[in-house]
């Protein structure tokens, strides 16, 4: 057991990795490309929470599951429904949440190099959240999972931007832990001005303000792009609910079998990542500010037809958590919640066009 | 790259021979060669095994706080001393089982993931150790031997504990035979303090995540007659089931209690 501490601890390389608050992204490319397409107008772009590709299957951290690891013969056909989905729509760029690299939970597979080469993108540009080589609990083991941005055409100045560590998280559990982030990179098409793309995966389970820091860092690089005079485009898993939901307590819906919340007595009274009532404000300030591909008008009159998300494998869809946003604007009546996406993920990805700027 | 570094190091030790005859270096520290504790006499760490020497040519072994969770039994027959060459043989049956159940958990302590139950295993090593004094106060040792697991049904891949020093110490129990190989020099600095130097390969019979290195180096003070303090590092080299070969380096420490 001695030994096995001292291991756990001692490595000078260390077990899990701390980043700094930039860091270069890695880049992808695949060997054979694929003939750029020329776009006239608009970018059809999409960001989904792909799930590290196990579908809708019960795992321990999300879905009440009891399973830790996945083999790859049940990895490998989650993949591949993700890659058919994606050869549907066709995005332009696609921005993913939850792609694992290697790890020990999905089969050491390389997830985003199996996407990029299973699909029409030539580039990727990727970025850690959770990455350890061993991580000694619930038998996760060697973790690597990160943010993605996919491009037919060469991605530039690729970065990882770290966020606000948990700040409700014990020192030791908060060292294996994600640390969320944003992935960021210019694409360049011909005739058409640069463009910036911000891809993040805020906080889920945080139940103190550090998802509110998310949006806030989040804001301010989109600030800083706006106020350069560039046309940015952002989005991502923000997992947090458009200001004005009708529903923002999800304790019972996610409620796993033994746990009780809401009763007197109950500790916590809140299932962590599932009450959003005090944070109902928080992404205001974005949707202010700039223009979500669904406009906020849109979702209040509709709520369902906007839903992303939920954590019950079965179930439809009971929360809207992604999103995208422009300074500039988007092809009016292009936006989808690919709803019927219903198996592939937890999340249903979002999908928008928007109109470039020629140079 | 391997080879180089393994006959450097070997190369090292011998290079800085003379020829005489041990004892306060083997009185302190027999462990990791080919003699063994004298009769009536014991020592134990918490990494190194509990050793009790039955007579001249029986020692017996175990992993004490280890044995709740690895029920483990070991012997080492002493086999003469022929030309300087001192041989010995070692033979192990542990059962793994009960420890890979527990840390299968939920939980921090989950080294394995919860899904998998681990079925019977039980581990048997046999292996050869020879020694020979090449200097006054250094010891050259070589060890090689083949450890393999009788199991009531193959464990999952994927069940494995990833992590250098462990899994190549585990690797036998999945799949494949474990043919070790390895060399050691040891010696003293004066009276109280005592070195070894040494390496140890693991080749796992199977296609993949099949070969790895360890270099380890240990210096020891004598801290009375019957304790002990090594510490020192592993430089573990190997084929992890994520492919990267990779290097790392890691600190080790224990502390040897014994007869006097």
């Amino acid at each position: 057991m001695l030994a096995a501490v001292l291991l756990l601890f001692g490595s000078c390389e260390p077990l899990a990795t701390s980043f700094s608050d930039v860091e270069d992204a890695v880049m992808y490319s695949k060997e054979l490309k694929t003939t750029a397409p020329q776009p006239d107008s608009t970018l059809k772009v999409m960001t989904w929470n792909i799930r590290f590709g196990i579908g809708r299957q019960p795992w321990f951290g999300d879905a009440c599951g009891d399973n830790t690891v996945f083999r790859k013969d049940e990895v490998i056909p989650g993949l591949e429904k993700i890659v058919t989905r994606i050869n549907q729509v066709k995005p332009d760029i696609l921005f993913l949440q939850e792609c694992d690299v290697k790890s020990n939970r999905t089969a050491y597979i390389d997830e985003l190099q199996y996407i990029l080469d299973h699909t029409y993108f030539n580039y990727a540009a990727y970025v850690s959240e959770w990455k350890s080589e061993f991580i000694p609990s619930d038998g996760l083991g060697r973790m690597d999972m990160g943010l993605v941005i996919l491009s037919p055409w060469p991605l530039t100045d690729a970065k990882r931007i770290n966020l606000a560590p948990r700040g409700d998280q014990a020192g030791i559990v908060n060292y294996f832990y994600l640390h969320s982030c944003i992935v960021t990179a210019n694409v360049k098409i011909p005739g058409f001005k640069e463009i910036p793309l911000l891809n993040i995966h805020a906080s889920a389970f945080a139940t103190d303000d550090t998802k509110k820091k998310h949006f806030e860092e989040f804001k301010a690089e989109m600030d800083i792009l706006n106020a350069e005079g560039k046309y940015f485009i952002s989005g991502g898993d923000l997992n947090e609910l458009p200001p004005g939901s009708d529903s923002t307590d999800y304790c019972y819906e996610d409620m796993c079998p033994g746990e009780s919340f809401h009763q007197p007595g109950d500790d916590p009274m809140h299932k962590d990542g599932s009450n959003y009532t005090p944070e109902t404000e928080w992404l205001r300030p974005i949707y202010e500010a700039y223009s979500c591909a669904f406009p906020l008008g849109e979702y209040q009159q509709n709520q369902p037809a906007y839903f992303t998300h939920t954590t019950r494998p079965g179930h439809t869809w009971d929360r809207t958590l992604d999103y995208l946003f422009t300074n500039h604007r988007w092809r009016k009546g292009s936006a989808i919640t690919h709803q019927d996406f219903l198996t592939e993920s937890d999340h249903a990805p979002v999908s928008a066009e928007f109109i470039l700027v020629k140079e | 790259m391997i080879r180089k570094l393994i006959f450097c190091i070997i190369l090292i030790g011998c290079v800085s021979s003379g020829f005489t005859q041990e004892t306060p270096l083997l009185r302190k520290w027999s462990y990791n060669t080919a003699y063994l504790v004298p009769a009536g006499k014991w020592e134990s760490g918490i990494l190194q095994p509990f050793r009790y020497g039955i007579n001249q040519k029986l020692e017996v072994y175990t992993h004490v706080p280890m044995l709740p969770f690895i029920p483990e039994a070991g012997v080492k027959v002493a086999w003469g001393i022929k030309n300087d060459f001192v041989l010995a043989s070692e033979h192990n049956l542990s059962v793994p089982t009960p420890f890979l159940n527990v840390v299968s958990r939920k939980g921090i302590g989950g080294l394995i993931s919860p899904e998998y139950d681990f079925a019977f295993i039980l581990s048997v090593y046999n292996g050869l150790a020879v020694t020979r004094p090449i200097a006054p106060k250094v010891l050259l040792s070589a060890k090689a031997g083949l450890a393999f697991a009788i199991r009531a049904e193959k464990p999952d891949p994927q069940s494995t504990i990833d992590l250098p020093v462990i899994y190549p110490r585990m690797a036998h129990y999945y799949e494949g035979a474990s043919i070790r190989l390895g060399a050691a020099v040891k010696g003293s600095l004066g009276e109280k303090w005592f070195y070894e130097e040494g390496v140890q390969s693991f080749i796992i019979t199977r296609p993949e995540n099949n070969f790895f290195f360890e270099n380890t180096g240990t210096l020891m003070w004598a801290v009375g007659k019957s304790f002990r303090i090594r510490g020192g590092y592993i430089l573990a080299y190997g084929k992890y089931p994520y492919v990267t070969p990779k290097w790392q380096l890691w600190p080790t420490l224990d502390f040897v209690f014994g007869s006097k």
